[in-house]
């Protein structure tokens, strides 16, 4: 006989294993899906309380990174509080305000009630009127807004301690509670405050007025004042809708100071010739006449315009008219484009041998935001919080390219500093220097600023389309040796954006 | 889990179409309100607070198309690795390509609008690829049943 072979498998064991196999491979399979996205979940939830030092990752912009910064504060060397970093506290208020916040019914100046927020029973708020150099001492109390409120100066380059986000610069003042800020007002222009607690419904629903320093030498013949607002949808000026008459007699030179304090741009143009005075609280240099153009204010921005009344300035579809209507003019297709407007000028530092340059580049990718999924702006790649933590020194001369590839204009708004544009899409300006707090960067599009840190602290440098800071599109500008005692998260009390 | 695959990939063919309701719905209440002589800029767009008929309408679209859609077409590739349909690894991983391309395009199409164009055409992609990944299940079902099987 031949020797015994090994039976074949029987077919009922072939399948079993075969099936085993497809189970394993399908388990395997759904293993590599589900475990990432498992993780990427979990990692992205946020801890009950945590400091904004903790967040992201430190990017030193090509300069050193000395010791002392971040969490190495104990290395040795002596770490500044933000709540240290104050205007003289020896020195007498030249201007004193009081605001009191509550929630409620708003009566607009139009005589129509939202539901919202006020400051003395107002929205827009009071408008604070000082004089260049004054130290400006306001005195908030909030009487019930449950929430907590904060108050941000909104393009006022104040020390640290007096910038008002809630969780980086101070906790939020809660309902009862007093807060006073104080700051010295040296550059006149045209400003605005607002609550930096959660500021996407609270200064959407109401909570922010305006902020004039008036220049000592003014040459105007009358200074007017547009605050635009949108409220439930519908566009306010100074809280009044549709056409806001002022009584100015012909011939007079007007200052119009428009704030834009939406979410979105707002456009502007004039009956007659006009003049960019100002931008962002900063005078243009050599101001020429602009006819057949519009201005674009950026979301959070101010634009100053010189107009000679009679004149009508129509923003969006509500109108300012100085002295007898001109009548309505169609809105120009060409937005003036503030890169080549007025004459150069020297700039206090030199862009061109900067010691950091930084990257901002925002995107928009799938993703965990606090757990939550969706598709969330990214910064340089990566989501909050896993931002960048720009880090600089004090006196360091700044370069940051700000990109847009996320489908989307985002209004960037640097806190505590005002910076040049130096270029668009690599092209130099060639206008009066241009500076900004407030700054539309266009999809598909690369702005080139400059700043000099000159004012330490820890800064907020975020979209002022405060949905979109919600959503992710926020990240800081630190200064070494800076640290907070101030906490953020769900457990803290402390809701910035 | 066929029939979770079958179930899963009806509701994303529900999905879209509530998709395409939804957006009509709010283009059309857009339009009519600013014939009634509205005015809406980037500011009102950007508020939140914007009250016309059809406004719902935008919210259900973003809540449901970068958020639901997406984690439903994940949902039915890991099932599809076990629900054993012929065919329905495939058509799942073409539903959730569909579903990238999609999104993609929606959010591209903000400041490219001829973008649009595919946006709506790839809907119908994204519910012919998911209607046809349903009648697969449905078929594998059918076969199962009337098979003998085996002892």
């Amino acid at each position: 006989m031949t020797e015994e072979q090994p039976a074949p498998p029987a077919p009922q064991v072939l399948v079993a294993v075969k099936a085993r196999w497809r189970q394993l491979v399908a388990i395997a399979a759904a293993l590599a899906i589900v475990l990432p996205l498992a993780w990427m979940w979990w990692d992205s939830r946020m801890p009950g309380t945590y400091s904004v030092m903790d967040m992201g990752y430190v990017d030193a912009g090509g300069g050193p990174e000395p010791m002392g910064s971040m969490a190495a504060g104990h290395a040795g060397h002596e770490m500044t509080s933000v709540a240290d970093l104050v205007a003289d506290p020896g020195r007498e208020p030249d201007v004193v305000v009081e605001l009191t916040a509550t929630q409620g019914q708003v009566t607009l100046a139009s005589g129509r009630k939202v539901d919202g927020f006020m400051f003395n029973g107002t929205s827009p708020g009071p408008t604070i009127e000082a004089t260049e150099g004054d130290l400006l001492e306001v005195r908030v109390h909030n009487d019930d807004v449950g929430e907590g409120i904060s108050v941000h100066w909104h393009g006022v380059d104040v020390p640290n301690a007096e910038d008002g986000v809630a969780g980086v610069t101070q906790d939020a003042i809660r309902a009862g509670e007093d807060h006073t800020y104080r700051f010295v007002v040296d550059d006149p222009g045209t400003y605005w405050y607002h609550s930096h607690q959660v500021s996407h419904t609270q200064v959407l629903r109401g909570l922010f007025g305006a902020l004039v320093v008036h220049h000592r030498d003014a040459t105007q013949d009358a200074d007017v004042l547009a605050v635009t607002h949108t409220y439930g949808g519908t566009r306010t000026l100074n809280g009044e809708e549709g056409v806001v008459t002022e009584d100015v007699a012909a011939g007079a030179v007007v200052r119009v100071r428009i704030v834009n304090t939406d979410n979105g741009a707002a456009q502007a143009w004039t009956s007659g010739p006009f003049q960019v005075l100002a931008v962002d609280g900063r005078d243009v240099n050599g101001p020429t006449d602009v006819e057949g153009q519009r201005v674009s204010v950026p979301a959070g921005g101010r634009y100053d315009l010189e107009v000679t009344a009679p004149a009508r300035v129509q923003i969006g579809s509500t109108a300012l008219v100085l002295g007898e209507d001109p009548g309505e003019v169609p809105q120009p297709r060409e937005k003036l484009d503030m890169l080549a407007y007025g004459e150069p000028a020297a700039l206090p530092f030199d862009p061109t041998d900067p010691d950091r340059t930084f990257r901002y580049s925002i995107g928009r990718r799938p993703g965990f935001l606090d757990g939550k999924p969706g598709f969330w702006w990214s910064i340089n790649g990566h989501l909050w919080p896993d931002v960048p933590m720009y880090l600089v020194e004090e006196g360091d001369v700044v370069v940051m390219e700000i990109e847009n590839h996320s489908g989307e204009v985002h209004p960037m708004h640097l806190h505590g500093h005002h910076a040049v544009v130096i270029a668009r899409d690599g092209k130099a300006a060639t206008g009066s220097p241009w500076w900004v707090d407030s700054l539309d960067v266009d999809n598909d599009e690369t702005l080139t600023i400059a700043f000099l840190a000159d004012n330490p602290g820890i800064w907020m440098d975020h979209c002022h389309n405060l949905k979109h800071a919600v959503q992710g599109l926020v990240a800081h500008l630190m200064y070494s040796g800076v640290d907070t005692p101030y906490r953020l998260g769900d457990d803290s009390g402390n809701e910035p954006e | 889990m066929r029939n979770a695959y079958r179930i899963l990939a009806g509701i994303i063919c529900v999905e879209v179409v509530i998709q395409a309701m939804a957006v009509v719905f709010a283009v059309a209440g857009l339009g009519k309100y600013i014939t009634d002589g509205n005015v809406v800029d980037k500011a009102a767009l950007e508020s939140e607070d914007l009250e016309f008929t059809g406004v719902v309408g935008f919210m259900v679209h973003g809540i449901n198309g970068m958020m639901i859609i997406p984690l439903l077409g994940v949902a039915l590739l890991v099932i599809s690795f076990f629900a054993k349909v012929p065919g329905g690894v495939k058509w799942a991983g073409i539903v959730l390509g569909s579903i990238v391309v999609q999104v993609t395009a929606g959010l591209l199409g903000h400041d490219a609008p001829y973008i649009g164009l595919i946006h709506g055409l790839n809907a119908f992609i994204l519910f012919g690829s998911a209607m046809n990944a349903a009648r697969l299940a449905r078929t594998a079902d059918a076969g199962a049943a009337s098979s003998p099987v085996a002892a």
